[in-house]
């Protein structure tokens, strides 16, 4: 035994003692065997301390069977491959898995935190509220930093994740969550009848506890069924089977997340490039929930030390994996359950020194078989206490004394050896996802629990779920849910049946006092994960918390990561008591999704690095990307903000892009314009009611500039707009207002224009677009070999036309957003990147240069063009940015128009925009500066208007801004005062239009 | 000066050998965007005439005739399929054949990008990325289906069956998006077989 105390020499169905299996815990090496749980291998290796607790940093062991683990929760793997606060029972052993406790400091065996256990006098339910409240900076720079230093749980992985995630989506008719008994059987009478059946269980297995139980199945072993319907699922053909998928929530009309845990127990699948965890979303006609039960701890004084575990936990260890829970044990109970756990080690040959049951008498099949064993039994007693050394790291005995409920304190106290405890409270369905959607509960009060009641979902719960703790009934239950589930489904003769002794009721115990004035250096605890005890809980209603909802958040009981799986029926049961209310009159808190903690990376899935935003590139991007653009965002285009060469910043590249345009010629990739083709007999009525100005009077084959507002008068949109033929445009919007603007056609021609024969075509994608502008342009397009007329009087200022530049087709217009002579060019997208290089290499004698989104608003800041979204903010009209020529006198109406008679919005003090020049020529206002009335030593100060855009100006050698500023238009020369982080800034208000007032340049 | 040289979205991608889907961009095929009433007899006769097909009227189908494909898209529009070099032809011979009728037919043969994913796993690899039912029986061959795709927006186009082809349409800017996403989540060790036989679990 040497080396390996606690595993059992035989036994352990689930292990294979033929391979070896290597690890660490905490830096030390253990071995283990294939089929251990990281919770079986440690203890079988003697060591019993898993980490320390939340807020007392008291040693803390194993003690559940499974995800309700509380206690052992531990750290897997090393850096970035780091996971926190995993439950031991459930993680599978693999060679190689490197396991650390958590929350100790310096080492598990000695913790500086544990001190907070000695001050516990002091840190009573509510310390946060009570203490941290004031003073309100020390929250921050005190509090807040030490009590993250002190509590806690495990660390973030260092690093990014090097594994990957995906989701995946899922429809069926029949959700299956949990393959027990009862779970199997309701799949299997779904998939009989024909549905699509998923069927998930959050454990590596099929069978739940079937190989812990009592009773057969068609005289049978439980595990025999077990397997032949773990078969015929996997083969029926119409079923999804899924193993180590939890379903972690349930949502509206029965949408349910599946927690994938893909290759965490396969590193070399993980090597591969396996996804580590996937995220399934799932849509299901009808859910089963076959969750099991899990079992109650039983609040007696420290009955948190390690080597105490629920009776299921240890009888699990026996069973499954040959570990034993300890040297010599005792059984602790209120039910029938546990004697199984009593049987299970006897027959292991790990002694036990009694079963200590809460209830009068030994009437029963359970204890009958135990006398048989040999096994004493102590009924009407329970535990008062333990003994333990070493602070806490060691158990030597129970004290033990006669049973009354609701008696106080303890007189005739006897003493057991034993070096662990077995205990069970009774069991509490799994109800956590039958109330994530509003479910209801009912009371059992043979099972002292809740169990599920009204559901409006297509949800039903059977088996163990259900409170139907019988085999038999729950057998029964899962085959006719499956049938009930399905249309069709019908009872069917011949289902197996199962047989299994009758058990005797349960009878509750809630708390068990301790010697001595009860409580005294004693803690009784509820929720173990929180750190909170009976007392925390009756201080709490002492105090006022009379609602279970508020001693919940008062206490933080159930508030853990396990959400009070072990603790939440416990802590009302306390409640009932201290109260004198039954445990339905305190209530029931709620329990919310998930049901156990899911990655952070499943929730990402693949959508990270490269995906985790949709990108849009336009036809150019590879030619942008090749030329080392910086790119900037606008929506989720990215666009070539501008091209520094060699030796080049930004700044540099900027200026002689601007200034090739304004001497010589410029190539823009502007096919990120929104294009919206409009077609019908009512076209250009429509468009005379959706902008500010009039189209029906445009000739075909000329454009004009429109303003678009919304109902309330304010700017949404500009543009140039198109008359294709009579009855056909081609709208143009701003890049990001593409979709927007469409939606809002539709909207108009759907909902309140349906006279209207109009279709509305968005054909953004469809077309390249890109200017050509600079003194040099015709002689550029001149080269590119146009089939039309290209001569001044031939192609005026605002036409258009469509032709050929060479083999190229294209839609030509000549529109200006910079004040040069400009010619914006459209070929279908896949012709785009031909013709781009086509322009560059025909421009080349000219010295054509590609220009950016930077020094396109440049050069339009310095003709004082508007954008939409910089000078405008959704309260600007037309006639703030001095646009009011634009807005049709004539018309009889269009969208905003009754606003704009609004008398606020015709009233004097509205901001206005103007142009403004800083006193000194080198300094550039920040974006959004604010113009103040007067400048003070310190804010606030009044303010009266702010920067829209502002640039430096090649052309001018100046800075420039534009300004929305209240009356600006009658405050022309007036100089304005910028307060600024360092300085204040001064600057006179002048027009917008910086360069070429007459508009002579782009008239040649 | 030469011919126009044609620069798909994804032209020069190669799809790696480790994926359990086959996906290719389609290059060679024609779109138009076609508008009309269709309680308008007079349309869809016209329509017909020139696509020797019923234009489909019943949501999320398609219709066929030789080289020419009809999807619907909403109750008065469709998406008219044909080989790029017919394009031109077919969309003057609709104009003509609908100008007295209120309609609207326009080019679109560059505003989508079309990824084909083909093999068994087509519709598992699709499924990590939308939430349609594709194991249903609702998409058989011919179906038609708007779609949010990962995270935008898509038109899915199942061409047949056993094995799957599949027709991805994507507007263009997202083609390379679109083309990452399922190099990230069609690679074959992360192959999903939904239903069908499934491996025994254990017990």
């Amino acid at each position: 035994m040497s080396g390996k105390p606690y595993r059992l020499a035989q036994g352990g169905r689930l292990i294979d003692r033929s391979k070896k299996v290597s690890f660490t815990f905490d830096g030390q090496s253990m071995t283990g065997f294939a089929g251990d749980t990281v919770a079986s291998a440690v203890l079988a290796n003697g060591q019993r301390v898993f980490g320390r607790s939340f807020k007392y940093h008291r040693p803390r062991g194993v003690v559940g069977l499974g995800s309700e683990e509380m206690n052992a929760l531990v750290g897997i793997g090393e850096g970035p491959r780091h996971e926190p606060n995993l439950r031991a029972p459930q993680v599978e052993l693999h060679d190689g898995l490197i396991a650390q406790s958590q929350n100790r400091w310096p080492s598990l065996n000695f913790d500086i935190g544990a001190l907070n256990s000695k001050l516990s006098r002091f840190i009573p339910g509510g310390f946060y509220y009570k203490t941290f409240m004031w003073p309100q900076a020390f929250w921050k720079h005190v509090y807040e930093p030490m009590i993250r230093r002190a509590a806690g749980l495990g660390k973030a992985p260092a690093g990014s994740d090097p594994d990957t995630y995906e989701h995946m989506h899922a429809h069926c008719d029949v959700l299956v969550i949990g393959a027990g008994i009862a779970g199997l059987a309701a799949a299997e009478a779904a998939q009989a009848a024909g549905a699509r059946v998923i069927i998930c269980d959050e454990t590596p297995r099929f069978g739940g506890v079937a190989d812990l139980s009592a009773g057969t199945i068609d005289g049978a072993p439980q595990l025999d069924w077990v397997h032949t319907r773990a078969k015929l699922l996997a083969e029926a053909g119409n079923v999804h089977v899924m193993t180590r998928t939890t379903a972690v929530g349930h949502w509206h009309h029965n949408h349910l997340m599946l927690f994938e845990r893909v290759s965490d127990h396969d590193p070399e699948g993980l090597a591969r490039g396996t996804p580590r965890h996937r995220l399934w979303k799932v849509r299901a006609k009808h859910v089963i929930l076959a969750t099991g039960a899990l079992e109650r701890p039983i609040a007696f004084a420290n009955n948190d030390r390690p080597g105490i575990m629920l009776a299921t936990a240890a009888r699990g260890l026996v069973e499954r994996h040959g570990v034993a829970p300890g040297m010599k044990g005792v059984v602790f109970t209120n039910n029938d359950d546990a004697y199984l756990t009593a049987l299970s080690l006897k027959r292991a040959g790990v002694a036990v020194a009694g079963i200590i049951d809460v209830r009068q008498g030994t009437d029963s099949a359970a204890a009958r078989d135990a006398r048989n064993a040999g096994i004493e039994i102590i009924p009407g007693h329970a535990i008062a206490g333990v003994e333990s050394g070493y602070g806490g790291l060691s158990l030597s005995g129970v004290k033990i004394a006669p049973w009354r409920k609701g008696q106080g304190r303890v007189v005739n106290e006897s003493r057991l050896a034993c070096d662990f405890i077995a205990m069970s409270g009774g069991f509490n369905p799994v109800v956590n996802l039958w109330c994530h959607n509003g479910g209801k509960l009912t009371f059992d009060s043979g099972l002292q629990s809740y169990r599920p009641g009204k559901h409006h979902d297509r949800i039903q719960a059977v088996g163990a779920a259900n409170g139907t703790m019988d085999l038999a009934a729950a057998l029964a239950e899962g085959y006719a849910a499956g049938e009930a589930a399905v249309k069709d489904g019908e009872p069917k003769a011949g289902r197996s049946k199962a047989e299994s002794a009758p058990q005797r009721p349960l009878e509750p115990i809630w708390f068990s006092p301790a010697t001595g004035k009860y409580n005294e250096g004693n803690k009784h605890f509820i929720d173990f994960q929180n750190d909170v005890t009976a007392a925390d809980l009756e201080l709490a209603q002492r105090e006022g918390y009379e609602s279970v909802e508020h001693t919940k958040r008062y206490t933080t009981f159930g508030m853990a990561t396990d959400q009070g799986k072990t603790s939440n029926l416990n802590g009302l049961g306390v409640l009932a008591e201290a109260t004198g209310k039954t445990i339905p009159e305190i209530g029931i808190t709620t329990f919310r999704p998930p049901y156990t903690p899911f990655s952070f990376g499943s929730i990402a899935g693949s959508l990270t690095k490269n995906l985790f935003l949709p990108v849009r590139r336009t036809p150019i991007f590879r030619w942008h990307k090749a030329q080392n653009a910086v790119f900037e965002p606008v929506g989720q285009w990215r666009r070539a903000y501008t091209y520094p060469r060699a030796g080049e910043d930004k700044h540099q590249s900027i200026n002689r892009e601007i200034l090739a345009v304004r001497n010589k010629v410029g190539l823009l990739d502007a096919s990120t314009l929104g294009k919206i083709e409009i077609k019908g007999p009512d076209a250009a009525e429509f468009l005379d009611r959706v902008y500010t100005n009039m189209f029906s009077t445009l000739k075909v084959g000329r454009c004009r500039y429109g303003l678009m507002m919304n109902e309330l008068g304010f700017l949404i949109d500009d543009g140039v707009t198109v008359r294709l033929g009579d009855d056909h445009f081609l709208m143009h919007t701003t890049s990001g207002g593409a979709d927007r603007i469409a939606a809002w056609l539709e909207e108009w021609l759907q909902t309140e224009w349906t006279q209207y024969k109009v279709f509305v075509t968005p054909v953004t994608e469809q077309w390249a677009q890109f200017a050509i502008a600079g003194p040099k342009a015709r002689e550029v397009l001149s080269k590119l070999g146009p089939d039309f007329d290209i001569s001044a009087e031939g192609f005026a200022h605002m036409a258009m036309k469509q032709g050929k530049l060479g083999s190229h087709p294209v839609r030509i217009y000549r529109i200006s957003f910079s004040g040069e002579l400009s010619y914006e060019v459209a070929t279908p997208a896949n012709l785009g990147r031909g013709l781009w290089d086509a322009i560059l290499s025909a421009g080349a004698e000219f010295g054509i240069e590609a220009y950016g989104t930077e020094a396109l608003h440049v050069l339009r800041a310095e003709k004082g063009y508007i954008v939409i979204g910089d000078e405008t903010d959704g309260t600007v009209t037309p006639g703030d940015v001095g646009l009011d020529g634009l807005v049709s006198k004539k018309k009889a109406d269009f969208i905003g128009k009754r606003s704009l008679e609004q008398s606020f919005l015709r009233s004097a003090g509205r901001k206005q925009l103007v142009g403004l020049l800083t006193e000194d020529p080198k300094d550039v206002l920040p974006d959004g500066a604010y113009a103040v009335r007067a400048v003070k030593d310190k804010p606030p100060m009044e303010m009266i208007g702010q920067v829209t855009s502002t640039y430096y100006s090649p052309t001018l050698d100046h800075s420039i801004a534009m300004a929305l500023i209240e009356n600006g238009r009658s405050r022309m020369g007036e100089t304005l005062s910028f307060p600024l982080d360092d300085k204040v800034v001064k600057a006179k208000i002048t027009d917008p239009v910086f360069y070429d007032k007459e508009g002579s340049r782009q008239n040649v | 000066m030469s011919e126009a040289q044609l620069e798909t979205a994804l032209t020069g991608r190669e799809a790696p050998g480790d994926l359990a889907i086959e996906i290719r961009e389609l290059t060679t095929r024609g779109m138009i965007d076609l508008r009309g009433d269709a309680g308008d007899g007079k349309f869809m006769a016209a329509a017909k005439d020139v696509l020797g097909l019923d234009l489909p009227t019943a949501p999320r189908t398609s219709a066929a005739w030789g080289e020419v494909q009809a999807l619907w898209l909403s109750p008065d529009q469709w998406l008219i399929l044909c080989p790029r070099a017919r394009t031109e032809e077919l969309l003057a011979a609709l104009r003509q054949a609908l100008a007295q009728i209120h309609s609207f037919a326009v080019d679109v043969s560059d505003m989508r990008t079309i990824i084909r994913l083909e093999g068994h796993a087509a519709r598992s690899v699709l499924l990590k990325g939308c939430s349609l039912d594709l194991l249903s029986p609702d998409y058989a061959a011919g179906t038609v289906r708007r779609l949010r795709f990962a995270e935008i927006a898509a038109l899915l186009h199942i061409v047949s069956e056993r094995p799957d082809v599949l027709d991805l349409y994507v507007f263009r800017s997202y083609a390379d998006y679109a083309w990452e996403w399922f190099l990230a989540n069609g690679r074959a060790v992360a192959a999903i077989q939904p239903f069908g036989q499934q491996a025994v679990p254990a017990v």
